[in-house]
């Protein structure tokens, strides 16, 4: 028995397949986050953050996405990437209210350093580009995917790589350091790191992943370069949707506060 | 370029040099990638049937060509798909001279399931100029045997009475001469192929 996805060269199969790795980090998540509630007496549950963490973890790692792209398909598992950071990065800091991230790491302690520093758009930018181009080195996804230990890592790697990309934007303002423009300025920046690459995917003359080039295939006709420049576009085209997406909304938010303190 | 992007390229590119090694190192003593064999293998002379249903002479229907010969089956999960996929890929990014002189052909080991008709879509599915060959189960071994290769097996069939064929996964390149000089096994990658087949498509040409 499998505990986590992972490449392992046998023909892909549609029939079910039961990862307890994978239930089993969802249930100690969904305990721990309950019990962090419990504990620190959140007024409020910040339940939709929470569900959608979870439904996008169970999503992505589970049967069949986390296999598909842990063994299969390079456009899946791009997918996985774009799902892991920039669904599941925001959601789990959000489904921590503000309250609760400031008993986590109270003001002038150790940890309110060490979070505030990394809601500073230098350290964010660094570890989330260092992170993704580091895990998508084609050298690193071959090594890994083929074991359980490291399929889980690079999983696990994306997880902190969602933090570190959303932190300088979603922080609790007790931790917070970027204006309106500076957080426009902070997303832009960070959609070039995706596209290293996203460049190497689409504009390669030949497959860059041995794994996936020589995986057995899940649609006949569907070749690995075809699969490899689909993971290419889709990492740039679609991964930097939601990053322009939320550069509008602090566009608009702080255009509002600033009419808003005007008129008052 | 800012200088965390030049950075991030040079790193990535790092990356992917240390994953693709120095190929020159493993390299045959005629500069092939595949793996060259102790004696060249003479071109089986075989009559298949073409996927056309057509009587099919290897030797001389492929004379002059460098042909890439290899076996198996249309129902296979794993490398049957996956060599013709690939070499389908490179094919098509080689120049026209190295596309003229190359020809691929596919033997079915499962000639039971693989009638013309099925062999045909499946091949030209891959490349329109791919040849797919079938034949009696003696046509079949003689040919594997000719060209030193195990012979096919069937396996046990499933409930739905589907069953898999084990059989020699690799690729035998016969140069222009007719002589099978390289077999590249299963795992041969594209960027193998692409630089391989110009070499054989020059060796022995006139």
């Amino acid at each position: 028995m499998q505990w986590w996805c992972s490449a392992t060269g046998f023909p892909w199969t549609w029939a079910w397949q039961w990862y307890p790795g994978v239930h089993l980090l969802l249930v100690l998540f969904a305990i721990g986050w309950w019990q962090l509630g419990r504990r620190q007496r959140w007024s409020a549950r910040p339940w939709r953050w929470f569900a959608l963490a979870w439904i996008t973890l169970l999503i992505t790692l589970d049967w069949p996405i986390g296999k598909l792209g842990a063994g299969y398909l390079a456009s899946v598992h791009t997918g996985q990437f774009l799902l892991l950071t920039l669904a599941v990065g925001p959601s789990l800091i959000k489904c921590i209210p503000p309250g609760g991230w400031l008993a986590l790491a109270p003001v002038g302690t150790r940890r309110w350093r060490l979070l505030r520093t990394l809601a500073r758009p230098l350290p964010g930018l660094l570890c989330y580009t260092g992170l993704v181009i580091t895990t998508h080195f084609p050298a690193v996804v071959d090594g890994a995917m083929t074991s359980q230990l490291g399929s889980l890592s690079i999983d696990l790697t994306w997880l902190a790589a969602g933090f570190f990309l959303w932190w300088p934007i979603a922080a609790p303002r007790a931790f917070a350091a970027l204006g309106v423009w500076g957080t426009i300025g902070y997303i832009f920046a960070a959609t070039v790191g995706p596209t290293i690459p996203a460049m190497m995917m689409v504009f390669s003359d030949w497959p860059i992943y041995q794994l996936y080039e020589l995986a057995p295939r899940v649609w006949l006709h569907f070749t690995a370069n075809q699969d490899l420049k689909l993971a290419g576009l889709t990492m740039k085209l679609i991964g930097d949707v939601p990053l322009w997406i939320t550069a509008m909304v602090v566009f608009f938010r702080g255009t509002n506060a600033q009419g808003e303190m005007v008129n008052a | 370029m800012s200088v965390v992007q030049r950075s991030a390229a040079i790193l990535f590119a790092a990356g992917t040099l240390a994953c693709h090694g120095n190929p020159d190192a493993l390299l045959s003593a005629h500069g092939f990638i595949g793996a060259e064999l102790a004696s060249p293998l003479p071109k089986p002379s075989v009559l298949f049937t073409d996927s056309r249903g057509h009587p099919f002479q290897l030797d001389s229907a492929t004379a002059g060509m460098v042909t890439l010969l290899l076996f198996g089956y249309t129902s296979c999960p794993d490398v049957c798909p996956v060599h013709l996929a690939n070499l389908a890929a490179v094919l098509d990014k080689m120049p026209d001279d190295v596309q003229r002189a190359v020809t691929v052909v596919f033997v079915t080991t499962d000639p039971a399931r693989d009638t013309p008709a099925v062999l045909d879509a499946w091949v030209k599915g891959f490349d329109p100029h791919f040849i797919g060959l079938t034949g009696s189960d003696s046509i079949i071994a003689t040919a594997q045997r000719m060209v030193h290769l195990q012979q096919a097996v069937k396996g046990k069939p499933d409930a739905t009475g589907a069953y898999p064929v084990g059989h020699a996964a690799g690729v035998i390149a016969f140069t222009r001469d007719g002589l099978g000089r390289v077999e590249y096994p299963p795992g041969t990658r594209q960027r193998d192929w692409a630089h391989d087949l110009p070499i054989l498509a020059g060796y022995g040409a006139k």
